[in-house]
């Protein structure tokens, strides 16, 4: 079903961090994003929602180019990072993920003891001495409130944490680098309602110094924490808008009936 | 209605005698492998033990003793280790890590893969003719260390990297999207946390690989000769001595004292392995501490 987008124009380019200009995705034969264009205001909490399988993972994971060793994988158009493609030659990989950051449904911390998964970007790319690791470790254990549940066994495995403290330790380790966007998929899906509170409160706390596009299949969680929502369809950008419009009074037929819970 | 307990009974009933059945052959097939291991190791244990000696560790064959066999299977076994871990643990990461992703890759990686199972399936005794024709006597390197490192290393090069591939396989994707997410370079990732997690794999085909080295008979006949003085750490032009020549030629010998060598290399030869196995396991128990799964 074709899709046609309303309302693209919430950000003014100079306000956007990220921008999609007539971005096409597909894999093998498969067209997944059908040109997408949007601006992704700096400083927002967007979120992105729409049915299972409508391209939500895809268009982000395109937008840190996690999806370039997917086989198959085919894109046309242009993603910026403040005004700057990511797709030049110029772009440092490794430094465009550093600046765009990436949570994942289910935690995945690294086999190794739980201030190395905090420090593990930070020796990657560098940023810091050896001697600083442990406050760094303990900085950003505090910023997303597991110090105190970990303080004694920072050396320790991170696979008997719950999996909420876990999903709080990618964070913490995602946070570590200092980025500028943090791309969020469905973080909280798999896990309890009390840890599901603490990360949107968290994120709430992130912007405005970072960015946060936030995937989710809550609707209810899209109106707490984002002030912006994507609205996804079959590949396409059914409808960009302020959160609150976008819930309240949707422009579009099917992001009416999606907030109204008849699709999805 | 009416219920009749028959008809379901039945079936649980037959389900759980397949089952016995089945843990009984299963039982059947474990005390096949290991009754033999056992019995070939109580066999050796007591015939070397009542009639031991420690000199035997302190003098050369010239002497009596094994101490020149000990250090040149030692020698053999760090060599082999050397090279064919270097080579296996490179062609496994390459087979697992790179080749998918481009279109040469792929054809090196067919090449590879052929010529590791024909390796593998190569009688070990064919191999070390080709090394006395090619090396010993092709290339007058005569009876030495290096042809041995060699063709011991054709022989186990296809189980280090086949064991690497595997391994690294089998390495979680989120460990690896998460490394990519995170911004770390391909090669970074893989030192620093795939490798990691593959470790356990690795090191058990790296054991297994030494201690075929470690058991080798024909090829080091063909390849190292024989010494009954100390190994010298030349490349060339010096035979080697290795344990498993007093197991297999002392065996045969009239006097006694030759054939209690014989159990006692044989002895050697077990505590190495077994000595072996130990250190690999406390190297990955070690490395494994914070492993999600334990293996
Ligand atoms: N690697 C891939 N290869 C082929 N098709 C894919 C791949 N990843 C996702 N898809 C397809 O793309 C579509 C969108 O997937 P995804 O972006 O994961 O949707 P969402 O996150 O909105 O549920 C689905 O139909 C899915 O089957
Ligand atoms: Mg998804």
């Amino acid at each position: 079903m074709a899709v046609a987008p309303t309302s693209t124009a919430l950000n003014e380019p100079a306000d956007s961090v990220l921008c999609a200009k007539n971005l096409t995705v597909g894999f093998g034969e498969a067209t997944i994003l059908n040109d997408i264009t949007v601006n992704i205001g700096r400083g927002h909490a967007t979120a992105l929602i729409g049915p299972t399988g409508s391209g939500k993972s895809t268009f982000l994971r395109a937008l840190n180019r996690m999806n370039d060793r997917v086989s198959g994988y085919r894109r046309n158009g242009e993603v910026t990072l403040e005004g700057e493609s990511i797709f030049t030659s110029g772009m440092d990989l490794l430094d465009l993920r550093r600046k765009v950051g990436m949570l994942f449904q289910r935690p995945n911390p690294f086999p190794m003891s739980i201030r190395d998964n905090v420090v593990a970007g930070v020796k990657a790319h560098r940023m810091a001495k050896r001697h600083q690791f442990n406050d760094i470790a303990e900085a950003r254990l505090t910023q997303v409130g597991l110090f105190d549940a970990v303080k004694d066994r920072l050396n320790k495995s991170p696979f008997q944490l719950s999996g909420g403290q876990q999903q709080l330790l990618c964070l913490a380790r995602a946070l570590a680098v200092e980025p500028d966007v943090l791309l969020l998929d469905e973080p909280t899906s798999s896990l309890d309602p009390v840890t599901t509170e603490r990360v949107e409160s968290l994120i709430a706390n992130l912007v405005p110094s970072i960015s946060v596009v936030i995937v989710t299949h809550n609707l209810g969680q899209a109106q707490r924490v984002s002030d912006q929502t994507m609205m996804f369809f079959d590949g396409e950008l059914a409808e960009f808008n302020t959160t609150k419009e976008l819930f309240t009074n949707p422009q579009h037929p099917l992001s009416s009936q999606y907030v109204r819970g008849h699709i999805g | 209605m009416t219920f009749t307990l028959e008809a379901p009974a039945r079936p649980r009933h037959r389900r759980r005698v397949s089952q016995m059945i089945f843990r009984a052959a299963t039982l059947f097939a474990l005390g096949l492998v290991l009754i033999p291991a056992i019995w070939i190791v109580l066999g050796i244990v007591l015939r070397a033990i009542p009639h031991f000696s420690f000199s035997v560790l302190t003098h050369t064959s010239a002497h009596g003793g094994l101490e020149n066999a000990i250090v040149g299977s030692f020698i053999i076994m760090v060599g082999v280790a050397i090279i064919a871990g270097t080579i296996g643990l490179g062609a496994g990461i390459y087979l697992a890590e790179m080749s998918a992703t481009s279109q040469r890759g792929q054809r090196v990686d067919g090449l590879l893969r052929t010529a590791t199972e024909v390796l593998a399936g190569v009688p070990s005794i064919v191999l070390g003719f080709v090394g006395y024709i090619a090396l010993v006597v092709g290339l007058h390197w005569g009876y030495s260390l290096l042809p041995a490192l060699i063709i011991l290393s054709m022989m186990v090069v296809p189980y280090i990297a086949k064991a690497t591939e595997n391994s690294l396989a089998q390495v979680p994707t989120a460990y690896r999207e998460g490394a990519e997410a995170l911004g770390m370079a391909p090669g970074y990732a893989l030192r620093h946390v795939i490798l990691k997690t593959a470790l356990p794999g690795i090191t058990t085909g790296l054991l297994v690989a030494l201690a075929i080295a470690g058991g080798e008979t024909a090829p080091l006949l063909y390849t190292a000769g024989w010494n009954d003085q100390m190994p010298t750490l030349a490349l060339t032009g010096h035979q080697v001595p290795y344990l498993t020549y007093p197991v297999w030629a002392f065996y045969n010998q009239p006097s006694n004292s030759l054939r209690y060598l014989s159990y006692d290399a044989a002895l050697i030869l077990i505590v190495f392995i077994v000595t072996l196995l130990v250190v690999s396991r406390i190297i990955v128990a070690r490395t494994q501490r914070h492993a999600d799964i334990r293996r």
